[in-house]
């Protein structure tokens, strides 16, 4: 085993991790909001894409932003279907709630698009570069970039301007927020219609490592979830390095112990994390 | 009315057990009234859950699927009897909701929901790949189930003969939440749940009331999963599938929760629309995903509550 090119796999993972988990972050800190839905949404990204490159003929670089804003016309739509009880802060109701559209999604999905696993396919997936014993593809580059520049971006808005002190204020005090003339329902929706669009683009980037199928994602909510807590919730930079630390702990642990058992090591070190601190690492 | 109670419980539940008689007695009622059985007992194991602690539970089909597994395996390898099996089940369940209940004890909400979602995720996985467990094949060749009660043997060879023991397990599981709801443990989690602070303040220990309800919300689900499979003859990481999940909850959301009967009623309307008015498997997830979505967003308290609604007017358009 190589070590140099396991910590080069662990950084791809943990971007992709990153990626994958960031909609999540924002989400989870600024509504409190918790979806269920979030890897039924990845794998709508990953079939968005995937159809629109066959059906339409577009290349790949094109049906990713196409489906990064179907997907963010979803969260419109979702949103605004729950914004009731995201209002009254019904947070029990709203978790379930977000599991029930998650399996209309599995179901949808697997009607459509049919249940074998089909090939999502990236033009720069087989391009490779190597280094003497230690290669990635350009598809890996382009993950690990676009995943750095969209947390610069991400980490830009919600500290330096007045988007992103609005959306600070609404997750500190929604009703405070409001008697200062704050829309938080509007806040509410651009914060989900963040969540699904961040997630397509993760799905976009990272799902062209295997064949797609209508019933993944939930290994993703899993690993999502460790990434959030161990980031802290709501914390920008906080699950961008929880998530490089846990692709390389992922790319260790399947190289050296076993490759099958990956999610459940994830979430072994996730009991490890909360029965010491139950609230996350990030946890003031 | 008090005294009325009973003998009505009696006479329904005398009533639920000819139920299947009466609508024909073939194969295919008797095989959906034996799983409406089953999945609503599952269900009630949410439920103790979700309608007394007030928390989302995501992994109850880790105990659904560990009672199954233990029953079987030890059906298949050991050639235990029906009543072994359902105390290993039991065991085997309080267990893992001891170890799992432990390690939630400080979690609340949505923090407890996914723990025990991410675990449900982390089963299936160990499941599949475990084949101590049997791996993706599962435990197949269930034997019949084999059972004394009263010094009569009872074989479960078909929906039709497991019928009588899926009613009498749901009938006890029925006993059950009735006793617990006005037990010293019901009373303190619908406090714990409705006002920490008084809860605090009369010394009830919170912390220890949601792990006793956890624990004792597993066997529930995991008796079910016993039964299960028997009905099947066959056991398999399928047992996590999310099918279940959604299941439970929309079983206890759509009547409303906190009703002694609605997840009973719930699952029945639920499988009664998979048996006989199925769309095809992945229009059913549609419909059964859409329901538990609709409900909660414009019905929160579920169909009674539009029930309550409808009275209100029609006391005040009267009035």
């Amino acid at each position: 085993m190589n070590i140099a090119q396991q910590i080069i796999n662990g950084l791809v993972l943990g971007s992709g991790y990153a990626l994958i988990a960031i909609g999540w972050t924002v989400l989870l800190g600024a509504a409190r909001l918790v979806n269920f839905a979030h890897g039924q949404l990845y794998m709508l990204g990953a079939f968005v894409a995937w159809a629109v490159m066959q059906k339409l003929g577009v290349s790949y670089f094109v049906a990713v932003p196409v489906a990064v804003l179907v997907l963010g016309l979803l969260g419109i739509l979702l949103q605004g279907m729950m914004l009731r009880l995201v209002m009254q802060q019904n947070l029990t109701s709203l978790m379930i709630v977000t599991l029930g559209f998650g399996y209309v999604f599995q179901g949808g999905a697997a009607r459509i698009f049919g249940g074998d696993p089909e090939p999502f396919v990236s033009p720069i997936q087989s391009a490779n570069i190597r280094f003497g014993e230690i290669w990635f593809t350009w598809q890996d580059v382009l993950t690990l970039v676009g995943t750095l520049l969209l947390f610069a971006v991400l980490w830009l808005v919600m500290n330096r301007t007045r988007t992103g002190a609005l959306v600070r204020s609404v997750a500190e005090d929604p009703k405070l927020a409001q008697l200062f003339g704050i829309n938080a329902s509007l806040v509410y929706i651009g914060v989900f219609v963040f969540e699904c669009a961040a997630v397509a683009l993760g799905a976009g980037l990272v799902a062209p490592r295997s064949p797609i199928l209508t019933s993944m994602g939930f290994d993703e909510v899993i690993l999502t979830f460790v990434v959030v807590v161990l980031g802290g919730i709501g914390s920008v930079g906080g699950s961008l390095l929880a998530g490089f630390g846990l692709g390389m702990f992922t790319a260790l642990f399947g190289a050296l112990v076993s490759p099958a058992y990956t999610t459940a090591a994830a979430f072994a070190l996730l009991l490890a994390v909360l029965v010491m601190r139950p609230r996350g690492l990030g946890a003031r | 009315m008090r005294n009325l109670a009973t003998p009505a419980a009696l006479i329904l539940a005398a009533l639920a057990y000819f139920v299947p008689a009466l609508s024909g007695g073939a194969p295919v009622i008797y095989a959906a009234c034996t799983t409406i059985a089953i999945l609503a007992v599952m269900s009630y194991g949410a439920d103790l859950i979700l309608s007394y602690l007030g928390e989302v539970s995501l992994g109850h089909t880790i105990f659904w699927a560990a009672g199954g597994y233990a029953g079987s395996m030890l059906a298949v390898n050991a050639g235990w009897n029906g009543w072994q099996t359902a105390a290993a089940a039991v065991a085997v369940s309080i267990v893992l909701a001891g170890v799992l209940g432990l390690v939630t004890l400080r979690t609340r909400e949505f923090v407890f929901s996914l723990v025990t979602y991410a675990a449900a995720v982390v089963a299936m996985e160990v499941a599949f790949n475990w084949s101590f467990l049997g791996g993706s094949d599962g435990i197949v060749g269930v034997p019949p189930l084999q059972l004394t009660l009263f010094g009569v043997g009872i074989t479960g060879s078909s929906n039709a003969e497991l019928w009588p023991v899926a009613w009498g397990l749901l009938m006890l599981t029925l006993l059950f939440i009735h006793r617990f709801r006005r037990s010293r443990l019901g009373t303190s989690a619908l406090m714990v749940q409705m006002n920490p602070d008084l809860a605090q303040a009369l010394g009830v220990d919170a912390r220890a009331v949601r792990f006793l309800v956890f624990v004792a919300s597993a066997p529930i689900s995991a008796l079910a999963g016993w039964l299960y499979g028997y009905q099947r003859a066959y056991v398999g990481p399928d047992m996590f599938e999310s099918y279940f999940l959604v299941l439970m909850l929309t079983a206890i959301v759509i009547v409303g929760r906190r009703l002694l009967l609605g997840p009973l009623i719930g699952t029945a309307l639920i499988i009664v629309q998979q048996t006989f008015f199925s769309i095809g498997g992945d229009g059913d997830k549609i419909v059964l995903g859409a329901v538990l979505a609709a409900i909660l967003l414009l019905f929160p308290k579920g169909m009674i509550g539009v029930w309550e609604a409808v009275t209100v007017r029609l006391r005040s358009s009267r009035q």
